[in-house]
């Protein structure tokens, strides 16, 4: 368990060089430099001012080099300066992090409880009547855009009946717990939509399987009530295959807050990176982009683990 | 008058009413058509305490649904009617909630496939015990110790650590021998054995073989033998019910069916034993198969060969035709 912990951590972090290599190139690659971006609109610019300001940040050496001088002050702790916000990158991404975090855990909260709810609901009669509304509501949530939704929440919930705010976070420190959350309710119910969707039906797809199984019908011939069978022996074994899906439906479930946070005007990760590309703030987006790399590595190592916890078959 | 012979006939009756009762079981799906397949047509047999019944016939001939409805277990949108008397009741009557109470306590079943029959990713001791914790409201500790008394009762050597064990690190016979130990936790009053030696080599067969018959005499429990093989039945069965497409079509004492097998399809399923002492260039072989039936008229007419226009005339039934053995068969006087 041990060893293959470090191993595996010894290949993530070998993941994570070589993807920051591939983005500081692609970055590179990109039209426009910080320094256009700091000058832009100045009348009193010479190109010979700008061509000195490259040399001296060292934007005119080759991108290699440039790699090289990013990854050895990286490793040392100092992830460079934004250029947007004119601060650490870490003093600036930290607080985005937590908001992320706080959106995409309690839409896990809600999301993986209430798939394997209603995943498993609908497996008990297969094309029965909840069988039917249950695949209804999973095929709306896959297929209508999670954006829309939004909009539609916004003016259901916050224009029509005004229950709730449209936008935004609270700004200071000492905002209550209420006002907090009330801002929060909105696009953790969208993504929760967003999520819950396809993970409904790898339930459904893994309980029917499991309830077919030669050991469920031994649980019900020693007499177990309904209750038992389904969540003491098919939701166990239902559950092996269904830790997977949801290590890789982290990386979409990212991409999907990204949209979120637009929308709701929420300051996380997504739309810091988002904006960092659009102004070209290179060390932000660059460490912006591994931190999500480093997520979904770091729920792959989970998965694996996890694997090894419920399935006493496999021994890592 | 009347009444004191009733009650003397109900009394006799009474003492020797066998523990299982089968009567007119008929196992039923619907189709697509809107109609219903029996795969169990009008079935009827007894079974009384301490006694093996042995139920014989190939694959898809209705054994495995036949056990099933004694456990309440069909399947799916599957219909069974009749009547399964047990103890005096009629199982088919019963709320779900009553059924539950039975399985396990007084109906136990052992199946085909031990290793995945249990399941994968729970302990086998535990697997035990849970039955003893719903019948017996018996807690963790009191129910693992005695999951880990019923192991070495089956014979499993060091009984604590194979009850830590999980199913995959146990062998075949092991495993059967662990699912015999979780159906007979409550002592039940009647152990159905659904082809329990198939999925296993000869010698843990015999080995098997010979643990049920030894718990049986400990237990006094009746057992139904649910096999395609003649030759497992003959060891342990006292009454062989030979099925055909879903019919019984002989049932006998075991001496009575094997001296004198009267169905044709219980002759060649006897003559297809190999019997070592005679040396023959080929084994013998019922032509046809299972699936070609004709419309009407005997099911096993296509294959007989004795069939003739009679028997393709009506289906025959099943009728006593010496004490105790019954045959299905217009050929048999």
């Amino acid at each position: 368990m041990l060893q293959f912990s470090l191993k595996r951590l010894f290949q993530s972090i070998l993941v994570l060089i070589v993807m920051s290599f591939l983005l500081f190139v692609l970055i590179g690659l990109m039209p426009g430099d910080p320094i256009d971006n700091m000058f832009e609109g100045n009348p009193s610019l010479t190109p010979e001012l700008m061509a000195r300001m490259r040399e001296l940040y060292g934007f005119d050496q080759p991108l290699s080099l440039r790699y090289w001088h990013w990854f050895s002050a990286a490793v040392q702790g100092d992830l460079g300066y934004s250029t947007m916000y004119f601060r650490p990158v870490m003093a600036v991404l930290a607080p985005a992090v937590l908001q992320t975090a706080k959106l995409l855990g309690l839409t896990l909260l809600f999301s993986v409880p209430l798939a394997l709810l209603l995943g498993s609901l609908a497996a008990r009669r297969p094309n029965g009547v909840l069988d039917s509304a249950i695949g209804i509501f999973s095929f709306a949530a896959i297929s209508l855009p999670n954006f829309w939704v939004s909009l539609l929440f916004i003016i259901l919930f916050s224009v029509t009946l005004g229950w709730l705010p449209a936008s935004g976070v609270p700004m200071s420190n000492d905002a209550s717990f209420l006002e907090e959350a009330q801002h929060l309710v909105l696009p953790v119910a969208v993504l929760v939509m967003f999520h819950v969707g396809p993970l409904i039906r790898y339930v459904r797809a893994a309980m029917i399987e499991t309830l077919s199984a030669d050991f469920v019908r031994t649980a019900r011939a020693k007499g177990l009530d309904e209750r038992a069978v389904i969540v003491r022996h098919a939701l166990r074994n239902a559950l092996i295959p269904m830790v997977t899906v949801l290590a890789l439906s982290f990386g979409h479930l990212f991409s999907g807050a990204l949209v979120i946070e637009t929308i709701f005007g929420m300051l996380g990760m997504g739309k810091m990176i988002f904006d960092a590309i659009a102004n070209t703030d290179f060390n932000l987006a660059l460490i912006g982009l591994l931190l999500a790399i480093t997520v979904v590595l770091v729920s792959n190592l989970v998965a694996d683990l996890c694997y090894a916890l419920l399935d006493p078959r496999i021994t890592l | 008058m009347g009444f004191v012979a009733n009650t003397l006939r109900l009394n006799a009756e009474a003492q020797t009413a066998p523990l299982l009762s089968v009567d007119d079981l008929t196992v039923s799906f619907p189709t697509k058509g809107g109609g219903h397949n029996a795969v169990v047509t009008g079935l009827s047999y007894q079974i009384a305490q301490s006694e093996t019944l042995g139920v014989v016939g190939e694959s898809g001939c209705g054994k495995t649904m036949t056990s099933l409805s004694l456990m309440g277990l069909v399947p799916g949108r599957g219909r069974v009617t009749g009547r399964i008397g047990f103890e005096g009741r009629d199982l088919l009557q019963q709320s779900e909630k009553q059924w539950r109470d039975l399985r396990g306590r007084e109906v136990a079943m052992i199946f085909q496939e031990p290793m995945t029959a249990m399941n994968p990713v729970m302990s086998v001791g535990q697997q035990i015990a849970e039955v003893l914790k719903v019948h017996e409201g018996l807690g963790q500790r009191d129910s693992l110790d005695r999951a880990i008394d019923l192991l070495k009762a089956v014979g499993i050597p060091s009984p604590a650590q194979r009850a830590r064990d999980f199913p995959h690190q146990l062998s075949g016979g092991m495993r059967q021998r662990a699912m015999i130990a979780m159906a007979l936790a409550c002592r039940p009053k009647l152990l159905v054995a659904d082809e329990p030696t198939t999925a296993l080599d000869v010698t843990i067969q015999a080995q098997i073989l010979d643990l049920i018959i030894e718990l049986q005499e400990e237990t006094g429990m009746a057992v139904q033998f649910i096999t395609h093989n003649l030759a497992v039945v003959s060891e342990l069965a006292h009454k062989i019910l030979v099925m055909y497409a879903g019919r019984g079509v002989e049932y006998a004492t075991s001496e009575q069916l094997f001296d004198q097998p009267l169905h044709p399809y219980t002759q060649g399923l006897i003559q297809t034993l190999p019997d070592p002492d005679r040396k023959v260039d080929r084994l013998h072989v019922i032509h046809g198969s299972l699936r070609v039936q004709p419309a009407q008229g005997c099911r096993f007419a296509s294959r007989c060969p004795l069939a003739s226009d009679e028997c393709r005339a009506a289906e025959p039934i099943l009728r006593e035709v010496a004490p105790g053995h019954f045959v299905a068969c217009v050929k048999v006087n």
